[in-house]
């Protein structure tokens, strides 16, 4: 629970000057759809607003971009099992199709995440690599692992994806 | 070459000062590399222009009313005010517990519903059978068919632009709408959220599977993702269903859950009329 909702807002109001336009970039990128990325960024911001007391804020750009990484490929896996349409690269619906027993579906862990600064999902950590090019240093970097604690992530995934070579 | 995720850090100044210096001393230089930031940054404006925070303000507001953020001051006092806090941490709390186990639960899936010769005139007559069921009643007014003491609500949205209006029963619908529904139980049940096509499709918005999940009563819930509708024909109808029991949902005999004198049946019917 809130104690200063003015300080909150102005906290918010100053995130998403600085950064709305990143995330909705990211948005758009992984789910083609300009509609959808509106949504998906004001919902990125609204979990973030949820959370304002537990999360930490040091790394806004960090937090931002995998919590809306997270999402869209939430949001692809959805539409993806729902059937529907899923204008994707190859790769990003791959990984976001990929099983993992610590985000076996999803959501519910996406909420525990939030909440702590537990590593990203494997998922996550595969398209900042895979998708995104950043080196596994910086990849370790973005996430708050170890260089090998981040390629034990991806040659777990890596097992269940054949196509994807941890480097 | 610079990847789009570094820059996108150089532009909100995150990257390490030294990486910073080295980019700046190249947009110095680069004319390229220099057009490529003045691009997004002009991108920049004009999402903000067309996305301004107030938007979002309003939605974080209306998570505050949603749930008791913010209640600690103006415009209530004395005991009450305590008492009534105190109800909304706890019912903040409880919807917060719910969220993480329940929303696990919120994927849609589509159900196809059994063939058989008969499936045609049930997928219409489950359409069609709001007077019996529902029809009147689908915002959760008193019902035939509703529990004593229950009363849940259902909500259907659609998406207009960059805001949404609320869908009243038999309202007009056409293939690529965006749907977002909302639901609130006053007491603790069970509850699932599926629809219903014209092309007998059954498509379960929450659930675990075909069973009811456990709901708590609290403010009006909304479900993490809108839902677009495609291309079936005639009608799609949404069905908020509420037990204090456990149950779950026959796709094949629909026509028996909702006509079962323990559960409560909300729904709201949207016809489908073609073009964009």
């Amino acid at each position: 629970m809130k104690g200063n909702n003015q300080a909150d807002r102005e906290k918010m109001s100053g995130l998403y000057e600085t950064y709305a336009p990143m995330v909705f970039r990211r948005c758009q990128y992984m789910l083609r759809d300009e509609s959808e990325a509106q949504d998906m960024m004001q919902e990125v911001f609204l979990r973030v607003f949820d959370r304002m007391d537990s999360l930490d804020l040091s790394q806004p750009s960090s937090l931002l971009w995998n919590t809306a990484t997270r999402l869209c490929l939430n949001r692809i896996r959805d539409k993806h099992r729902r059937g529907l349409d899923v204008d994707s690269s190859e790769l990003l619906l791959t990984i976001a199709c990929a099983d993992e027993e610590d985000d076996s579906f999803g959501a519910q862990s996406v909420l525990a995440k939030l909440f702590s600064k537990e590593p990203e999902s494997s998922r996550t950590i595969a398209v900042l690599h895979y998708v995104d090019g950043m080196t596994l240093e910086e990849t370790a970097r973005e996430v708050n692992l170890s260089v090998s604690g981040v390629r034990k992530r991806l040659r777990g995934l890596q097992a269940k994806l054949k196509n994807l070579e941890v480097k | 070459m610079i990847p789009d995720w570094k820059l996108e850090r150089y532009l909100t100044g995150d990257l390490p000062e030294s990486e910073m210096r080295e980019i700046r001393e190249m947009e110095a230089t680069d004319e390229i590399f220099a057009g490529r930031v003045k691009m997004l940054r002009e991108d920049n404006r004009a999402i903000l222009k067309k996305m301004p925070f107030e938007r979002l303000s309003e939605k974080m507001e209306a998570r505050e009313l949603g749930s008791g953020r913010g209640m600690n001051g103006a415009g209530m006092n004395g005991a009450g005010n305590v008492v009534s806090f105190k109800f909304v941490k706890i019912a903040a709390a409880a919807a917060l517990v719910l969220a993480v186990v329940s929303v696990a639960l919120f994927s849609q899936r589509e159900i196809g519903l059994a063939q058989s010769a008969n499936d045609g005139a049930q997928v219409m007559d489950v359409a069609m059978a709001d007077a019996a069921l529902t029809g009147d009643n689908a915002f959760g007014e008193a019902s035939d068919t509703r529990i004593k003491g229950l009363n849940a609500r259902m909500e259907v949205w659609k998406k207009t632009g960059d805001s949404a209006v609320q869908l009243a029963n038999l309202s007009e619908v056409r293939e690529g709408d965006e749907i977002q529904l909302r639901y609130a139980v006053p007491e603790k049940c069970f509850g699932m959220l599926f629809s219903l096509d014209g092309n007998g499709t059954l498509t379960m918005h929450m659930g675990d599977g075909s069973q009811a999940i456990a709901l708590e009563p609290g403010k009006m819930t909304t479900l993490p993702f809108a839902y677009k509708l495609d291309n079936a024909p005639k009608f799609e109808k949404f069905f908020f269903v509420t037990s204090r029991d456990s149950f779950d949902v026959d796709a094949s005999n629909l026509d028996a859950l909702l006509k079962n004198k323990n559960v409560n049946a909300v729904s709201v019917n949207l016809r489908k009329v073609e073009g964009k």
